[in-house]
């Protein structure tokens, strides 16, 4: 996918600059900054939540979003909340439910479930849709430290294992290296991307 | 929010309630002692006698049917244009500056005028009686479900674009499981404020049916048998809510309660 951007500007603030990020099949970027940049803005133009933009967005892959919050239908079962959005059949429900270590909870609903259980079983969602990139919006964040690094490997993990790509928006550098990303800096006012080499 | 069940609160002081039945069956018993004139107000034996003898003629059974239908029929076109009209003004702005002044008016013109205009502009019929009693509560519906859509959590509707789920599925498993309480409250309101409006239209325009029996009684002073009528009804209006809409609130709500 190929995302030629001119601008981005909620009323009169100019929050995106120009700026041009392309990601393929099996490409891993990461796109870091402090919170309040754009990051979230720059994902949700890539998922096609946000259409109200100047500039031009290319390509045909499937994509996968895992949220900030996990974003679940909390009146379904697990089992369910992986096939009603992605349309998989049940088995490749709960085939992605025991890779993300949540075999034995198919029949839970999302309240039953820990905040990191349900964090995985957005993740299961994710891959259960088949995508051909993965965007993910700070999906390591409100987690405790060890949780988060069994996530951070989980994720690298299945991404390795599918072949996808990734879009990562994170504020953290160190989330960006252990899934082996290439990290892009979103800064300036408004943001532009740049690579780390030339920030510092 | 606890997560532990309470049993109890699901049947709501099933004592307390017979007890305040029988009070009031009671008070009416020695009001109807008391007073001189026992037509005015019939002993609670004698209503149910009438009842007793309405349902073994079978005229209780085929005039509550037809207020029955009459009821079920408005109902469901009052619930489905209104949940539809709702929808859309709850999802968009323009939809909602259109059709709100309408909706207003509608809320205001006394159901009366509403069902003496639908007899005299589509005639004394079966349509004009049921379009005038859903006219009456399509716009409580219509309102009562724009509350709940312009309540409908973005994040998971950012989920279900993003995942492309298709608009029927994102519909049904996103939209109306969140709308599924406010539905609830439109149903319960309204279904016993329709078959008040129905028996008014029935008294006005039909020759059948609860309301229609009790004109008849009403022009003899017969006040056993518009007790005997109404309260045979709301029987079965109470065994509609007990039996149909409480279990289905039960289930659409089943999620909400199983904390592990």
């Amino acid at each position: 996918m190929r995302l030629e951007l001119d601008g981005k500007s909620f009323g009169s603030r100019e929050v995106l600059g120009a700026l041009t990020l392309s990601v393929a099949r099996g490409e891993r970027v990461a796109i870091l900054g402090p919170s309040g940049i754009g990051k979230s803005t720059l994902l949700r133009i890539l998922a096609g939540l946000d259409r109200a933009y100047r500039g031009r967005l290319d390509g045909a892959d499937r994509l996968a979003v895992v949220f900030q919050e996990p974003v679940l239908l909390p009146w379904r079962d697990a089992v369910a909340n992986i096939i009603i959005p992605t349309g998989c059949d049940a088995a490749t429900a709960r085939d992605w439910l025991a890779q993300v270590g949540l075999a034995g909870h198919e029949g839970k609903f999302p309240r039953q479930l820990s905040l990191g259980q349900q964090r995985r079983l957005a993740l299961a969602r994710a891959f259960a849709a088949a995508p051909d990139i993965l965007l993910m919006d700070e999906p390591f964040a409100s987690l405790d430290a060890g949780t988060a690094g069994r996530m951070l490997a989980l994720t690298d993990a299945l991404l390795t294992r599918t072949g996808a790509g990734l879009v990562l928006v994170t504020h953290d550098p160190r989330e960006a290296e252990a899934l082996h990303a290439r990290p892009l800096l979103l800064a300036g006012q408004p943001a532009r991307l740049q690579t780390r080499l030339q920030k510092d | 929010m606890t997560g532990t069940p309470k049993p109890p609160s699901s049947r709501p002081g099933l004592v307390p309630g017979v007890l305040s039945i029988l009070a009031m069956l009671l008070l009416w018993t020695l009001a109807s002692q008391l007073t001189d004139r026992p037509q005015t107000l019939p002993a609670p034996w004698d209503v149910a006698a009438r009842i007793a003898r309405l349902s073994a003629s079978g005229e209780l059974w085929f005039n509550a049917g037809m207020t029955l239908f009459r009821v079920v029929a408005s109902f469901a076109l009052a619930m489905a244009a209104g949940m539809a009209l709702g929808l859309w003004m709850g999802r968009s702005r323009g939809a909602d500056q259109w059709f709100n002044p309408g909706v207003i008016i509608l809320l205001n013109v006394p159901a009366l005028v509403v069902i003496v205009l639908c007899y005299i502009w589509i005639g004394l019929n079966e349509t004009a009686a049921i379009l005038a009693v859903a006219l009456n509560k399509i716009p409580v519906v219509t309102v009562m479900i724009r509350e709940g859509t312009r309540a409908l959590r973005p994040d998971l509707d950012d989920m279900a674009r993003a995942f492309r789920m298709a608009p029927l599925a994102r519909l049904r498993h996103v939209v109306l499981p969140q709308l599924a309480p406010h539905i609830a409250a439109a149903a319960r309101a309204g279904i016993s404020l329709i078959w008040k409006i129905v028996l008014v239209v029935e008294f006005l325009g039909r020759s059948n049916g609860v309301g229609f029996k009790i004109h008849l009684l009403f022009s003899s002073f017969d006040v056993t048998g518009v007790l005997a009528w109404a309260l045979a009804f709301v029987a079965v209006m109470l065994a509609i809510d007990l039996f149909l809409l409480r279990p289905w609130e039960r289930r659409a709500n089943r999620w909400r309660q199983d904390a592990a």
